[in-house]
């Protein structure tokens, strides 16, 4: 393998795990403050796409400002979901097996709501003005966009690091992970709390899905394909564990990456071999803190 | 008193009104049709168009005043695309609903799992789009006939294509690129069959399998650039094609390999989704094309769809349209829809003319292996905006002998094996 090839496979990794990256994190954010496994997550990854794709081909607004419009669109509509569905079941015995079935649920609606909207036929987003080309980088051909995907994953991560590090919000959402009655009786609104959470969060797949929309086709079922590759990410880093979920989405797009290079035949059976591995080795995933781990 | 005397009058009202329409319906004689099509899902699409096309041929059956006195009934029920539920729906179909001919299905393994549900009732089950080789030879049953081609079947035509294409534009090696199950490896076992077949001297240098439905193919596009080879074979269906395609076009593949995809790579929602972005030059194919053949039979039908649904039929349409009239063809030589063994009899070797039949040929199903034989039509994609909205379609044709395409008794024996 020489060196520009290399560099090529790891480029082509990044771009994979940074699009990762941005679905997984809203999936480890509501899971770890709010204790709740969204299996609809995807679904408001595929929202973030269609909702592009309607503000870009029909209203014919400009790309970036479609990307906010769908973020903003699947958080207002996750908030929704959280306050008038998932609420009702906090707290209760059954809660873990209420969440699995409600938010499958949310699954079968949404595709059906998007079915209606949209029909089935696949949607196609062109690139933004000035990323439909390719940049030439000493010799190597590497897609204008796959690069700004690269930089805006970057930004993602120090600003969440900032968010929840150096502001009282995110503090109160890190507490919030810790203990929710605690939090409740220093006089913070959690059901707020929780609510604003699970926005940002599907806000988050939501914007991931415009993003990724440009590459790929959007569709009815769009969001299934991509919650269980998030899934592995959020098991290999930690459930609930921001830095973990973009370790675990950089492992896992470069393991893919590589795999599909060296080993084509058994490229996809890497990617589960990893969370597997991790399973045995370190099961509270690999950023999991020694706290967590104790408990 | 009053309102008890009026209530007393009321039940037997309206038992009368639900009992009627019913008695009415069961003096009228009926062909029961099964349907088990995918509604959700990322193969919703094809399964709307093929319930939207059936229900078309229904209409223009029945409006002429049905068949042999009966009337053409057809029931769908989403299949969801899984194997387990569509046996369940199939077999309630047989038991309860007394249907008279099982029909359907987009995924091949869901057409496995029915063709057994088939054979152990032995009731019809007419395959429209699902296009494995297994159902039609190796696990082939009495009761299951295909009305749209087989992977080999294009495989083949892919194979012809490629070999003329040596000697004007010599190529020497090829890489394949198709979903990690069996649709995506038959493909490609049988194109290096046929290639092999027709004498051509190819050198492999690189098998890529993405999962299906797979999001990311960056790393497997930089992967097959690496690999330098002349032609790219895909092997993937849906949204999948569009997918691949946007993500390999800033890497300039299509300019430095031709990408060839003969089974469902031509099928019109790839023009439709990508619209000016599908690159010109790609040779494609598909199991039914709406620019050709240009014969009236293929106008009417493709310009009906439209005006019935507002958009144009992907493949899928054509393969249920054909089923049904199959099926109307079949009831009308035996006279009714109850003879099984005499509509076995009528379906083996029928002669059928379909819109992607050329003037000079006409679609039949080989009593041997009850597979449709049609000719198959290879082409490039080049600007035609008649079919918005779509801005490319397919053109330059080349169309193969549908002789040419079935598998010979040699593959078959050695699929028997495996």
């Amino acid at each position: 393998m020489d060196l520009s090839f290399f560099i090529m496979q790891f480029l082509s990794g990044l771009t994979m795990a940074t699009l990762l990256f941005l679905v997984a994190s809203g999936l480890t954010l509501i899971f770890g403050v709010g204790k709740v496994f969204n299996f609809a997550h995807g679904s408001f990854y595929m929202i973030g796409a269609y909702l592009a794709y309607q503000a870009v081909s029909v209203w014919h607004a400009n790309f970036w400002i479609s990307v906010l419009i769908a973020a903003l669109g699947a958080g207002v509509f996750g908030m929704f979901a959280e306050a008038t569905f998932l609420r009702r079941i906090y707290g209760r015995a059954e809660e873990g097996g209420f969440q699995i079935l409600l938010t499958y649920s949310f699954i079968l609606v949404i595709d059906d709501l998007v079915k209606l909207i949209w029909g089935t036929e696949y949607k196609s987003l062109p690139r933004p003005l000035g990323f439909g080309g390719a940049v030439n980088i000493g010799g190597l051909t590497i897609p204008a966009y796959n690069l700004a995907i690269i930089a805006i994953g970057l930004v993602i991560v120090i600003l969440a690091w900032l968010i929840l590090s150096r502001t009282r919000s995110g503090r109160v959402a890190r507490a919030a992970a810790l203990d929710r009655e605690m939090l409740g009786s220093l006089g913070i609104n959690v059901p707020l709390t929780m609510t604003l959470v699970f926005g940002i969060a599907t806000a988050m797949g939501g914007f991931a899905g415009a993003l990724a929309a440009p590459l790929r086709s959007v569709s009815p079922g769009a969001g299934i394909e991509v919650i269980i590759d998030s899934l592995i990410v959020v098991v290999i880093g930690g459930m609930g564990n921001f830095w973990g979920a973009w370790l675990g989405a950089l492992i896992l797009g470069e393991v893919n990456a590589f795999a599909v290079s060296t080993v084509p035949d058994w490229a996809s059976l890497f990617n589960y071999l990893v969370m597997v591995l991790t399973l045995i080795f370190k099961p509270e995933g690999l950023f999991a803190s020694r706290e967590i781990r104790k408990v | 008193m009053l309102k008890r005397k009026y209530f007393l009058w009321f039940i037997p009202a309206l038992v009368l009104c639900l009992v009627l329409p019913f008695s009415a319906s069961g003096q009228e004689k009926v062909i029961k049709i099964g349907g088990l099509y995918p509604m959700t899902g990322r193969a919703g699409l094809y399964g709307l168009d093929s319930v939207d096309a059936a229900e078309m041929a229904i209409e223009e059956i029945n409006g002429k005043g049905g068949v042999n006195g009966y009337k053409l009934e057809f029931t769908n029920t989403d299949s969801k695309a899984k194997p387990d539920y569509s046996v369940m729906v199939a077999k309630r179909y047989v038991t309860q609903d007394k249907v008279h001919f099982l029909f359907g299905v987009v995924s091949s393994a869901v057409g496995l799992a029915v063709t057994e549900v088939s054979k152990q009732n032995k009731k019809i089950f007419i395959g429209t789009d699902h296009a494995s080789t297994q159902l039609t030879t190796d696990k082939l049953q009495p009761y299951y006939f295909r009305v749209s081609n087989n992977t080999f079947q294009s495989m083949a035509a892919g194979a012809l294509y490629l070999k003329e294409l040596q000697k004007t534009k010599p190529w020497k090696t090829i890489a394949y690129i198709g979903p990690d199950y069996a649709y995506g490896h038959d493909q490609w076992d049988e194109l290096k069959f046929n290639l092999t077949r027709f004498g051509v001297e190819f050198k492999a240098v690189g098998e890529y399998w993405p999962k299906l439905f797979a999001p990311d193919y960056t790393a497997f596009i930089t992967s097959i650039i690496n690999d330098k080879p002349d032609i790219l074979v895909a092997g993937f269906w849906g949204g999948d094609t569009v997918a691949f395609i946007k993500q390999a076009q800033p890497y300039d593949l299509f300019k430095k390999i031709l990408y060839f995809h003969p089974d469902a790579g031509g099928n019109y929602e790839l023009m439709a989704a990508m619209g000016t972005d599908l690159p010109e030059g790609l040779v494609l194919s598909a199991r039914h094309h709406n620019n050709w053949p240009e014969t009236e039979l293929n106008r009417d039908y493709v310009n009906k769809f439209f005006k019935r649904t507002g958009r144009y039929p992907t493949y899928a349409a054509e393969g249920a349209y054909a089923g049904i009239y199959a099926i109307a063809e079949a009831v009308n030589k035996v006279g009714n829809p109850d003879d099984t063994d005499a509509l076995l009899k009528a379906f083996e070797g029928m002669k059928i003319k379909l819109p992607e039949d050329p003037d000079d040929f006409t679609s039949y199903i080989d009593p041997k292996s009850h597979q449709i034989v049609q000719v198959q039509a290879i082409g490039v994609t080049e600007r035609n905006d008649k079919f918005p909205p779509a801005k490319l379609m397919l053109g330059q044709w080349k169309v193969y002998k549908a002789e040419d395409l079935l598998p010979p008794p040699d593959y078959i024996e050695q699929l028997k094996k495996k």
